[in-house]
């Protein structure tokens, strides 16, 4: 090969080796592969499930449930919201679970004395989980309690929400996953 | 000759300084003008020989040496652009169990849970997850290299607290200041000074007995000082009401593993570590690998010839 045809091709290699550098702090980096800040972005993530302890001393996940559309609700029995909310998810949950529908109530950080007595005050039928050490609240970015996700057959979650629902909010998210439309 | 060992030296001083980057990826010098500027004289410096040895200034050696200067000045670029361009490094601190994205890098950083045992441990890590790539799993003091950018893991002070009523009853602990809203895990992100010493200071809620709590880390170096008052690690805490008012003796100390009640909560600090994410910009990589080959070959192409030259004459001379 020519002397000259040598030092073109070393030029150019140094050429392209500059521009990929200078180009590798302004081209685009691609999406990032999962989100955070608050409930309603995980919308389309996997749900996370962390064995915990029920009300009756067993061992219960959210992973149990999979195959049914679950509304996961976090509560804790101080929260006011939580307390003015839980009437409307108990009558979601006899309306809609010869569907499928999983009402799931984790507790927040309580002793399954306090919730006992929370879910014994509202007569609650639906299963209630004790997560002492918040861990669902964690992986579901709570912002606040209560806060509701509707997770679907799959396992994926398909909306997240921060703060209190009415009865009619919650048919609002839990209907289309129902019909299996979401 | 001179010309030629002062751009050589150019050349490695260039290299050092390029590399440093990769070596200690966080220091802020490296996004400063003064380090910029440098390498620029140093680049100008090996181009203008370069360009006078390829017209022939420095001999038949200087110009076959001009390979290994483009060489130079392409790890020269990769340092000033990771330098100038790229962003500072930054630390990037969540609570266990939840993401943090990382739009510049491409990822999302899911941070391990960790309970009071993994805290005292100080051994959670961090798994990288990107689109179309696999995960990357960090441990604490591991990093990993991504592109134009150096992914590390730096332990920072943190505390699982356990917090009960006068029965003994769970509470819930809230951070309302905080992303992690439902963590009972501190991290410690504030500084405040108290007597001259600056203390990594946290707070949190006990929402059922209407309890707010502010936490200050003493490290075993800031206890030191005073040994009576805390003797080795532990978590200051100060308990108010509501309304943020002080209650009455609602302060003191407890080292890891540790039970002290104030103002009606009974407060356990498991005292340890967990990682934040430190990102820096380093050279793009395929720069310093094409520079750095293209450095050596050239000086090999340089420097190798006259040895090949003289054994083919001493061949020539021993068959003749």
């Amino acid at each position: 090969m020519p002397r000259g045809s040598v030092g073109w091709i070393v030029a150019v290699i140094a050429l392209a080796a500059i521009g990929l550098t200078v180009k590798s702090y302004f081209g685009p980096a691609g999406g990032p592969a999962g989100t955070g800040g608050g409930p309603a972005m995980l919308a389309g993530a996997p749900a996370q499930s962390y064995p915990v302890k029920t009300l009756g001393g067993s061992t219960d996940s959210l992973d149990r449930y999979r195959g049914h559309v679950v509304l996961v609700n976090l509560w804790a029995s101080w929260c006011a919201p939580c307390r003015s909310e839980t009437p409307a998810l108990e009558r979601l949950y006899e309306q809609e679970r010869a569907r499928g529908l999983v009402v799931l109530g984790i507790d927040q950080g309580e002793s399954a004395i306090a919730a006992a007595g929370f879910a014994k005050d509202l007569k609650l039928r639906y299963p209630i989980l004790l997560d002492e050490d918040q861990q669902y609240g964690r992986a579901y970015a709570a912002i606040g309690l209560p806060t509701s996700l509707v997770v679907d057959g799959s396992g994926r979650i398909v909306r997240g929400i921060d703060g209190e629902l009415t009865l009619a909010q919650m048919h609002e998210a839990v209907d289309p996953v129902l019909r299996g439309s979401l | 000759m001179s010309s030629r060992i002062a751009a050589l030296g150019a050349a490695l001083a260039c290299g050092t300084l390029v590399l440093a980057q990769d070596v200690v990826p966080a220091w802020a010098g490296f996004h400063t003008w003064p380090y910029a500027t440098v390498l620029a004289i140093l680049a100008l410096a090996i181009g203008r020989y370069a360009l006078g040895a390829r017209a022939g200034s420095d001999g038949p050696t200087g110009r076959r040496l001009v390979p290994a200067m483009l060489g130079a000045l392409v790890v020269a670029a990769a340092g000033l652009s990771s330098g100038l361009l790229g962003p500072d490094t930054e630390t990037v601190q969540r609570a266990p169990g939840t993401v943090a994205p990382l739009p510049d890098v491409g990822a999302a950083a899911f941070f391990a849970a960790a309970d009071a045992a993994a805290i005292g441990r100080g051994d959670a890590g961090i798994v990288l997850r990107r689109r179309n790539a696999a995960a990357v799993e960090l441990s604490p003091g591991e990093r990993s290299f991504l592109g134009a950018t150096v992914l590390e893991l730096a332990a920072q002070p943190a505390a699982y607290i356990e917090a009960r009523d006068g029965r003994g009853n769970h509470l819930t602990i809230t951070q309302p200041t905080n992303a992690a809203f439902l963590s009972p895990v501190l991290l410690f992100p504030e500084r405040i000074v108290i007597s001259g010493e600056t203390l990594p200071a946290d707070s949190f809620a006990a929402p059922a007995l209407g309890r707010q709590i502010k936490a200050f880390y003493f490290s075993k170096a800031a206890s030191a000082p005073h040994p009576q008052l805390h003797p080795g690690e532990s978590v200051l805490f100060a308990v108010n009401d509501d309304s943020g008012h002080l209650l009455a003796g609602a302060i003191g100390f407890a080292q890891s593993g540790q039970e002290i009640t104030l103002g009606g909560v009974r407060l356990r600090p498991s005292i340890g570590t967990y990682p934040a994410l430190v990102i820096s910009a380093v050279p793009y990589p395929l720069a310093l690998w094409v520079g750095g080959l293209l450095f050596l070959a050239g000086l090999a192409y340089a420097f190798g010839r006259p040895f090949q030259t003289q054994k083919v004459a001493n061949r020539t001379a021993t068959s003749a």
